[in-house]
């Protein structure tokens, strides 16, 4: 009935009686007519960005690198979108259904790289849903402040000075899982729901906050920091602070170059609309129309806020305040109780007099965090599902519930794991275990560049035009791999850039090593396992299950 | 699951089972090359087997000219087995014909509605043929319908000495009877076998109230049962568009309300279904195994599953392939 490829039949499809202009014939059957738009498509993509954690990423250059500056990693990882983007459409056109790199893996390397890349991206996501409930926790003293502010609630702004332990982030991170696994009980058209009015508060949040630096002034900062400080020279003496703490102020092209892979991962998601790729009409045109649009609107928000900062805020005072906040809290405590990573949200934070922009700046950060956990949970059971039908994983990881038709023993599997590593992560320093996570993420990037560059070697089939003369095969063909490899070199750059910051990005150690090795081995080696545990019990092999069957 | 009493029991009966691969000549190729490769005793072809596309090649001043994945092409005559090749591999039909034909075919929808029901039957007769030809004749091949399949084919079906076609009919396996039924609840695109809910039901119970008592049995229904995880496809709008939700396309069960209480009524061994290509999975309702392998055969790749049978007709393995 329906099926994600059936959109791909070429564009003018008509139904039976058509006009000859269009000079395709289409029956009436099942599935024809679900065809995305532009304006779909770009949705897709731009809910697929956590825009307002762009903060996070902010913090994290400006308190890694000294003289950093966030014109040219914007720019760049624009830039570096925008050729994966011309890969991606090949992919796209090749196999074009939902599934991402492992399915482009499987279908075009072969079916073990995929499996490799599949397990692996249910392990690190499993991981990244506590690490994002890690960071709403770490928000929720930050969140009750200004809830408190918002409601003239000592109590409530005082709650959160308890809020800041390990142990209350671990468990302040449980609640968050929890919450999480309750709401992905309900019915997926509900979950959706949930996730779009999530998404809609985040970014009118992120409007309202351009707004506010908008028609705010320097003095009007520097003046609201004093009053919610009760400092009257809070803004020089953090900066004062940072000096004496050695913090060095400035630009230069060499900290916006190594931030590049921190505004890579910033627009992760951005090219999402491939996942519906079967559901667009004029796939090509649509997915490379709604990818252009998102990036450049993301651009224009980002670089427009961060200019925005510095204009209102000024670049010295975020460079003070993020690295003063991380290297000597305590000093930093003395002048300020703002949160030295809320960045742009805490100062709309202060900036704002009205009760309702104080609540949408103070739950933004939980809210996203909400909404992308509950699609990175849909993700992962999704993969443990792959898993379990390929008889990796046991069949009943798959189950779905008879009430609430929710994967629930999937669910019940994540949220263990997860669990397990929200306790671990605020608990027990993880920095070297899973260290390369930015490098994994690097990697899947990588992986869909070399996807894209042996297309044309590996199947020429999925891309060809039939009837093309071979010279234009052959021209279309090398720069199918053009494209692909171009996307590759920027990928191997952003992996470079990784490995020559190791100190910041993640550090090589026999632990973060191993870990890595295990994460992307842990599918051959359950494979291995599991095919062994079969025919010892003289059921299927497993080596049947991605046989490539031939047609002749 | 189905471990513990494994080694008790020995296999009788192996299944390779495929489903909507809508006109896709390399998988229909692959599906023949299956039985040899997974050793399968029997396969089936579990309905929608009909292309959905035809592709007018205009002849014009010796050469050929034809509108494929957005981009005209144009090639000499004598290019017509390659560029038919070509298109036909992702299940289009490419027909010859001059500029007047298409004008009047664009016109009547009877005739192109003959046009393609003539297309669909000469692909299924020379599928049969190839089976015949390729296929070891202890192997049983068995193609049934699906909802977008013109009831004409079930005739070829019928009149080929090699398939079996037991449409609305049981069928002997061997450890087990088997159930068939393409006809689907109502769709949103009304084609041609589809009926309420409550027909349905009623057709698989005349079917299955014709079985032996204790008799094993395996439905082969190409419509998934209701909120199965294996009928999960995207929510359509009144304009069929897709809803989208949440920044993704909301997705929602499609399948049978009257399959699934087929299903729990008369608990088959096996059900197999299709339908839904995006929602390959295998689920246990009650004591039943439901496997819908799901399709990509667009990409030219075939999607299958793989069972295996006991003597007293029980379940003892699976496994979802990817060909």
């Amino acid at each position: 009935m329906t099926s994600s490829s059936e959109a791909s039949v070429p564009p003018g499809a008509a139904r039976a009686g058509a006009s000859t202009s269009t000079r395709l014939f289409v029956r009436q059957t099942s599935g024809l007519v679900r065809d995305l738009g532009i304006p779909a498509a770009t949705g897709i993509s731009l809910a697929s960005v956590a825009v307002v954690n762009t903060f996070i990423n902010f913090n994290a250059g400006l308190t890694d690198f000294a003289k950093s500056d966030m014109y040219l990693p914007l720019m760049a990882g624009a830039i570096i979108w925008l050729v994966a983007m011309l890969a991606y459409r090949y992919l796209l056109r090749a196999v074009p259904r939902a599934g991402g790199e492992y399915v482009y893996l499987s279908r075009i390397v072969s079916p073990v790289a995929g499996s490799v890349a599949g397990l692996g991206i249910a392990v690190v996501f499993t991981y990244v849903l506590s690490t994002n409930a890690h960071f709403a926790a770490q928000f929720t003293p930050f969140m009750l402040s200004g809830l408190g502010s918002a409601f003239h609630s000592t109590a409530i702004a005082n709650a959160g000075n308890h809020l800041t332990s390990n142990i209350a982030i671990a468990w302040l991170s449980v609640v968050v899982m929890l919450i999480v696994a309750a709401l992905s009980l309900f019915s997926v058209r509900i979950v959706a729901r949930i996730i779009f009015w999530l998404i809609v508060l985040q970014v009118v949040a992120f409007v309202v906050l351009i707004g506010m630096l908008a028609v705010n002034s320097h003095a009007d900062f520097t003046s609201a920091l004093a009053t919610y400080s009760n400092h009257p020279g809070a803004y020089q003496a953090i900066i004062s602070a940072a000096k004496s703490n050695g913090v060095v102020f400035g630009t230069s092209v060499a900290a916006g170059v190594a931030i590049i892979p921190f505004m890579v991962l910033n627009y992760n998601g951005v090219l999402y609309s491939y996942y519906v790729g079967g559901e667009l009409r004029r796939p090509g045109r649509t997915y490379l129309y709604a990818s252009a649009i998102s990036i450049g609107v993301l651009v224009v928000l980002w670089v427009g806020v961060w200019a925005l900062l510095r204009a209102r805020i000024g670049l010295t005072f975020m460079q003070a305040q993020a690295n003063l906040g991380a290297a000597n809290p305590a000093a930093y405590g003395k002048i300020t109780s703002l949160n030295s990573v809320a960045g742009g949200l805490g100062y709309g934070m202060i900036l704002s007099g009205d009760p309702i922009t104080k609540i949408l700046f103070a739950t933004a950060v939980p809210l996203a965090e909400i909404a992308v956990n509950l699609a990175f949970l849909t993700v992962t059971t999704r993969v443990l599902f792959a898993q379990a039908f390929d008889r990796l994983l046991p069949v009943s990881v798959a189950k779905i519930g008879e009430r609430n038709h929710a994967p629930n023993v999937a669910i019940a599997i994540v949220l263990v794991i997860g669990i397990g590593f929200c306790f671990l992560t605020s608990l027990v320093n993880l920095g070297s275990i899973v260290a390369l996570q930015s490098l994994f993420f690097a990697l899947i990037l990588l992986a869909g560049g070399i996807a894209a560059t042996v297309l044309p070697m590996r199947r020429a089939n999925l891309i060809e035009t039939p009837g093309m003369p071979d010279d234009a095969r052959k021209k279309w063909l090398r720069n199918v791999a053009l494209v692909g490899g171009a996307t590759t070199v920027l990928a191997l750059f952003t992996v470079y850039e990784l490995a020559a910051h190791s100190s910041v990005y993640g550090k090589f150690s026999l632990e973060s090593i191993l870990t890595l090795v295990i994460v992307l081995g842990a599918g051959p080696v359950i494979y291995v396992i599991a095919r062994t545990v079969r025919r010892q019990r003289n059921a299927l092999d497993l080596n049947m299950a991605m046989r490539e069957l031939p047609p002749e | 699951m189905w471990g513990k009493s494994r080694a008790a029991k020995q296999r009788e009966l192996r299944i390779y089972f495929a489903t909507d691969i809508h006109g896709s000549e390399v998988c229909f190729r692959k599906f023949l090359a299956a039985a040899k490769v997974y050793k399968a005793d029997v396969i089936i072809l579990g309905g929608d087997f009909a292309g959905k596309a035809i592709v007018p090649v205009l002849t014009e001043d010796g050469t050929l000219r034809a509108r494929v994945g957005g981009e005209d092409v144009t090639v000499p005559e004598a290019d017509w087995d390659r560029l038919a090749a070509d298109i036909g591999k992702s299940g289009l039909y490419p027909v010859r014909m001059d500029a007047a034909e298409l004008d009047r075919l664009s016109a009547d929808e009877g005739a192109l509605d003959r046009l393609f029901r003539g297309e669909i039957a000469a692909q299924l007769q020379r599928w049969c043929d190839l089976a015949a030809e390729r296929l070891d004749p202890s192997v049983r091949c068995i193609i049934t319908p699906g909802n977008d399949d013109p009831v004409d084919a079930d005739a070829v079906l019928a009149a080929h000495g090699r398939v079996e076609c037991p449409e609305l009919e049981l069928c002997d396996l061997g450890p087990a009877t088997m159930a068939s039924l393409g006809v689907v609840p109502t769709t949103p695109w009304n084609t041609e076998r589809e009926c309420t809910e409550e027909e349905l039901g009623k057709q698989i119970s005349d079917m299955l109230d014709q079985l032996p008592g204790g008799r094993p049995c395996i439905l082969n229904l190409h419509c998934p049962p209701y909120a199965s995880g294996l009928d999960d496809a995207p929510e359509l709008d009144a304009t069929l568009k897709p809803v989208i939700r949440g920044g993704r396309p909301s997705i929602v069960p499609v399948g049978s309300h009257a399959v699934r209480e087929a299903i729990k009524r008369y608990q088959p061994v096996l059900g197999l279904h299709g339908h839904i290509h995006e929602s390959r999975g295998a689920q246990k309702i009650g004591r039943t195994l439901c496997v819908n392998p799901g399709s990509d055969y667009s990409s030219g790749v075939l999607r299958g599953a793989v069972i295996e049978l006991a003597q007293d007709g029980s379940c003892l393995d699976f496994l979802l392939t990817t060909g």
